[in-house]
């Protein structure tokens, strides 16, 4: 075996007497604690920074002589010479509470598995177990007639194991307080040491109990017989005084009174490597993610032994059972702290906390919160009185146990994600006592709170001046789900038993006709989720059924859907329903599905996987104020649904993106530029009923990149209008199929068309400065008017950048000649692609929104161009935008300052000139007028095209029969 | 704008200062909805219900008369924030604690107009009561420290409403403190009397005059 030497780091200083030290890992690995029997404080060592000076907790008047920190690694027991043992909270350190005292000084200390007891032994006579809820003493159990030197809860927490200074180990039955084994004498007899203790040590899977032997040996013994099972023995040439399995229970680190601390492959019942100390090693922790070894000698000095086990052999943490998994039953003392962790954690263990019960996050807390004093309560009940654990003998076979043990702290223990359970988007969780939302939304809230057996149920609008006012509403049913809309409001209850089945109800807010308010019973059947419409209701049931009831009550339609419900929403006459695809991934992602169903068409638009952030539930699902489909998680992460790519989600607004991360945004709905949700202070993911909450405006912002650029925001603007543009493009698209008159549209169009131009020249001005030249000249491309690219010429001619403005200048020809060449041409070819190109639809739009304008003078002006030299054009790109500086109002050709070399040219182009303006001025005058013009002004223009516009005589016509052009293309 | 209840003292009643106090800001959440309201001082809205807004108070006593909207207090109208002031308040005798400028007005606008939508009115208004009486007994010792050698009164934080009722004592005050003891009046009391009476002359220009 090799020679290491591992470098001791003093921390207790023992004034070099020999005395008992400890030492303990917290679960992430984070943080070291130590303590010495001749020194009144306790350190924790944050390894994360090991430059800072520990933290020392210094409330025992005496050297502290037993550590324990419990299971979930949130609270820090210890116990002292001074006969008291005291909890603090971990990793902080704040003193919490002296739990108990003893008589004589405390030996040892252990911690049930889930934390919700601590068995504390010492010189006095008689183990006590105290539940850390309250302090009350469960049981004391006698039997030892030395100092009880150690204490080891079996990992599924069925039986104690003590071992006393004079080396007798006793098995105790927790449920009980019986003795069920007495083995005098095992272990060695250290009556006389004062620095090492005597100690035994369960396996991880609690199938052993290891414990020290008389022959400077490990003797194994049965965990239900305690029979000797086998001996490691080896290099040990003194008693062994410390053990402890490795994470996985493949090892065991021991450390003798000969001052060498051996390592034991278990299964091999061989030692695998040793070494030497200086001092008596007496306290050794295996690191719970990694292959190191902490240990502590009696002078108080510790270290790390890395690594333990020899890098070929297998990993000590390797296959560690998850048993003792991050979320194991806490302290219920700590409540708060706990409420704090999971919340915390909810982002990122969402799901996770969630697999018990399955509910959307916002349920979740609350509902851990009951279980966790269930739990507790069961627990105590379990060591209180022997209800079920009979000793069991081997016939318990282990994996029940372990089974046992989840369902036990079912919704706590991380043992296998589990898929979410079906839920009403805009509903907050059961609390007691308490008014709930069964639904929120931007119309109103249904509120409901149970008193004596029945609930009373209010629905309120929002704005109490035009909603109808609805009486509450006795509920004898127990509704828990409910969905609202402008004409009524439908409720459902899970079914309780046989008596109770599961009903679905309707009330119209106003109905013609008397008792028009329906009901609907299910048989072996449940509700699982409702939604509503305009003049339907929808239903979807345990059976996976989608029933669809007219306003009426009249069952229309049933189908059948693909997987369990998730949850639903409508909008007007649309239904989207979330299912489940499959069973979640092991990394807890939930694997959902959406479908939209048309209800007036009977057709099913869209449908597809509804994406989510890994390992995160869905948690608010519904429709945006124009009818966009949008989903968030317990991420925090906004999708939205468009048609871009043939349909997919995008992410609209990220929670952690947003600068305060204490607060929890529950979210209402959104429109086309604004989430609204409720913004609750961090502990809480739910608004309360009372007082009434208020909803808060938060930008949608996509989750960009950092860009080189800085210009994050009109970034997101740009992409964000952009969107909106193609969704008005699409409704354009869809009305003019319908034949109707869009007028409205394209002025929105229009205006987010400007309102995109501002933006794009913004960002343009933002590139020149980032001297991004290149995406200057993009951007250019993608503006839609004509003044905005010269807005941008001009722009960069201020900001002295020649070369760019030139590029705008050909741009600018470029799509000028496009205009006139082909404007028909460039609607059919690009019609079909969606918005990718706005320039492209632009155009077109351009000339449809403002038949008025004059759109021939400029690119006749423009043709005459193409004789001119390269040479000549930049200089006269320059001039103009010079001349554009000057004369912001009129928008003059740009061809009209130019240094015309030839004299013919010149007139040419002031004959040019000239023609156009009567036509500009006329055209804007009177429409009518414009097209009596126009025939006139087309020669002119030498590349004009004998278009279908010309044809025609009047202007409307052909614009008419470009649209229609256009929008057969787009078909 | 000089009051009407004293022209020569340039004082205002209470109920004017009331009238410049309804210009402040205040949030609101309305349950109504409504487009923006475009008056001369601004535009405001529009309203959505549930959505809180910002408007001036005299728009928000408004619509909370015709029950169209409940006002959130403002952040300093709240029993932890008085309790605060009152404490430094009383623990820096020469010092005011820096509160809105119309605090007195804006409080006693909603505690008449909106008392349903602050919580723990009857505390919070009990609190503005002593803070007020404790500021006002700071600010009348500080009066009397007023001599013939104050040239001026430098009193930071002080209020609308406080300003207001002490403005006419202290003018008069110095005034009166002025007439007594002007040198220039003593000595030669036939040119003092033909000089219209000086009310904003100042003590440095009086040494000058007197070599």
């Amino acid at each position: 075996m090799k020679v290491r030497t591992v470098k001791l780091k003093e921390t207790h200083n023992s004034n070099g007497v020999s005395s008992f030290c400890s030492i303990l890992w917290d679960l992430k690995a984070q943080h070291l604690v130590t303590a010495s029997a001749s020194d009144s404080s306790i350190s924790i060592h944050d390894l994360s920074q090991p430059s800072k000076p520990p933290k020392i907790l210094r409330h025992h008047k005496d050297g502290v002589t037993a550590l324990a920190l419990s299971p979930n690694s949130t609270c820090l027991a210890s116990g002292s010479i001074d006969h008291s043992v005291k909890l603090y909270r971990f990793p902080g350190g704040e003193f919490q509470t002296n739990i108990t005292r003893f008589t004589l000084p405390i030996r040892a200390l252990a911690f049930n598995k889930s934390g919700s007891m601590l068995a504390a032994a010492g010189d006095d006579e008689g183990i006590k177990l105290i539940n850390t809820i309250d302090g009350s003493i469960a049981r004391v159990l006698k039997g030892h007639k030395g100092p009880v030197t150690g204490l080891a809860f079996d990992p599924i927490s069925e039986y104690l194991a003590s071992v006393d200074s004079m080396g007798t180990v006793i098995f105790w039955e927790l449920s009980s307080g019986k003795i069920l084994h007495t083995l005098k004498g095992v272990a060695p007899d250290l009556d006389s040491e004062t620095s090492v203790l005597n100690m035994l040590s369960w396996s991880p899977d609690g199938d052993i109990l290891a414990v020290p032997g008389l022959k400077n040996d490990v003797v194994m013994y049965d965990r239900d017989t305690a029979e000797k099972l086998f001996t490691l023995r080896g290099d040990h040439g003194q008693s062994i005084c410390f053990l402890t399995w490795s994470p996985n229970g493949k090892y065991i680190a021991t450390s003798g009174l000969d001052r060498q601390v051996l390592i034991w492959d278990v299964d091999r019942r061989e030692d695998i490597d040793r070494q030497k100390f200086d001092d008596k090693v007496c306290c050794m922790a295996w690191k719970p993610n990694n292959n190191a070894l902490a240990v502590i000698d009696d002078m108080g000095k510790y270290g790390m032994l890395e690594p333990a086990v020899p890098l070929s052999m297998k990993s000590p943490t390797d296959g560690a059972p998850n048993l003792h998994a991050k979320n194991s039953n806490g302290l219920l003392l700590f409540d708060e702290d706990e409420q704090e962790l999971s919340v915390s954690g909810s982002l990122s263990d969402a799901s996770e906390g969630s697999l018990g019960e399955s509910e959307p996050v916002s349920r979740k807390r609350l509902k851990k919160q009951s279980i966790l004093e269930d739990e507790d309560i069961d627990n105590g009940d379990q060591v209180a009185s022997p209800p079920k654990i009979e000793s069991r003998k081997r016939a318990h076979s282990h994996k029940e146990c372990l089974e046992d043990n989840i369902k036990g702290f079912s919704g706590i223990s991380s043992a296998r994600p589990k898929m979410q359970e079906a839920f009403q988007p805009g509903s907050t969780a059961v609390q007691v006592g308490k008014r709930r939302f069964l639904c929120y939304n931007m119309l109103g809230s249904i509120t409901t709170t149970e008193n004596e057996g029945y609930s009373h149920i209010e629905v309120d609008f929002h704005d109490t001046g035009r909603g109808p006012r609805v009486p509450s509403m006795t509920d004898y049913f127990g509704f828990t789900m409910a969905s609202l809309n402008e004409s009524g409001s439908v409720f459902a209850n899970p079914c309780k038993g046989e008596k109770n089945m599961s009903t679905l109800m309707y009330r119209p807010f106003g109905s013609w006709a008397n008792n028009s308010e329906w009901s609907m019973r299910f048989e072996a059947e449940e509700v699982k989720a409702v939604a509503l419409g305009t003049g339907w209701v929808a239903a979807i049931t345990s059976l996976n059924f989608l029933r669809i009831f007219t306003e009426g009550g009249l069952q229309k339609h049933v189908l059948s859907l693909n997987g369990p419900v998730v949850t639903a929403s409508g909008f007007k006459d649309e239904l989207a329903v979330v299912t489940h695809a499959s069973d979640c991934l092991p990394s807890n992602d939930q694997m959902l599905e959406f479908r939209v169903f048309n209800i007036s068409n009977g057709v099913q638009p869209h449908s597809g996987r509804l994406p989510l952030s890994p390992g995160s539930c869905l948690t608010w699902f519904g429709f945006s104020e124009e009818g966009q489909l949008s989903c968030y998680d317990s991420k925090g992460v906004l999708r939205v649904y468009t048609n871009q790519y043939g349909g997919s989600w995008i992410p609209l607004f990220s929670a952690s993106k947003e600068k305060k991360s204490e607060e929890n945004y529950w979210v209402v709905g959104l429109n086309a530029s604004k989430l609204f949700c409720i913004i609750c202070k961090h502990p809480d993911s739910f608004p309360q009923v009372m007082p009434k909450p208020v909803l808060t405006l938060l930008d949608l912002s996509f989750p960009l990149a950092s860009s080189d650029l800085g210009a994050m925001d009109l970034e997101n603007e740009f992409i964000l209008s952009n969107l909106h543009l193609s969704q008005i493009q699409k409704k354009i698209d869809e009305m003019v199929v319908a034949g109707l008159d869009t007028t409205s549209l394209d002025d929105e169009a229009f205006n987010v068309e400007a309102a995109l131009d501002r933006c794009i020249l913004r960002l343009i001005a933002a590139c020149c400065n980032g001297d991004k030249l290149v995406r200057a000249v993009e951007l250019v491309k993608l503006l839609s008017l004509e003044k905005s690219v010269k807005g941008a010429i001009k722009l960069v001619s201020a900001l002295k950048l020649p070369i760019l403005a030139e590029r705008f200048n050909s741009i600018l020809e470029e799509r000028l000649l496009k205009e006139t060449m082909g404007a028909p041409a460039i609607s059919n070819s690009t019609s079909g692609a969606a918005f990718k190109n706005i320039e492209a639809h632009a155009l077109p739009m351009t000339t449809r929104n403002r038949a008025s304008e004059p759109v021939n003078p400029l690119p006749q002006s423009k043709l005459s161009s193409p004789p001119i030299t390269k040479q000549e054009k930049l200089q006269e790109g320059i001039k103009i935008g010079q001349k554009i500086e000057s004369n912001k109002t009129s928008l003059p050709p740009p061809k009209l300052p130019s240094p015309a070399s030839n004299q013919e040219k010149s007139e040419e182009k002031s004959r040019v000139r000239e023609k156009p303006e009567p036509s500009k001025t006329v055209a804007v005058g009177n429409k009518t007028e414009g097209i009596d013009q126009l025939p006139f002004n087309r020669p002119t223009n030498p590349f004009a095209k004998t278009s279908s516009n010309q044809e025609k005589g009047s202007l409307l016509d052909s614009i008419k029969k470009m649209k229609k052009v256009e929008s057969g293309g787009k078909k | 704008m000089a009051g009407q209840s004293d022209p020569h003292l340039s004082v205002f009643s209470a109920a004017e200062v009331e009238f410049l106090a309804e210009d402040e800001m205040v949030e609101i959440v309305p349950n109504m909805k409504m487009g923006p309201l475009n008056f001369i001082c601004g535009d405001f809205g529009p309203f959505r219900p549930q959505i809180a807004t910002e408007v001036p108070l005299w728009l928000a006593v408004a619509l909370k008369k015709r029950g169209k909207c409940t006002i959130r207090p403002p952040q300093w109208l709240s029993v932890e924030k008085l309790t605060q002031v009152l404490e430094a308040e009383r623990d820096s005798p020469r010092e005011f604690q820096p509160l809105p400028f119309h605090y007195v007005e804006i409080s006693r606008l909603l505690f008449d107009h909106a008392r349903d939508d602050i919580p723990d009115v009857y505390m919070v208004r009990s609190l503005i009561e002593d803070i007020r009486y404790v500021r006002f007994s700071k600010v009348e010792s500080g009066l009397e420290t007023i001599s013939g050698r104050t040239h001026a009164v430098k009193l930071k934080n002080l209020s609308a409403m406080e300003v207001n009722i002490v403005r006419p004592f202290v003018v008069r005050t110095l005034q009166a403190f002025y007439k007594h003891d002007s040198p220039q009046m003593i000595q030669h009391p036939d040119t003092a009397a033909n000089r219209p009476p000086q009310v904003a002359d100042r003590g440095p220009r009086r040494d000058l005059r007197r070599r």
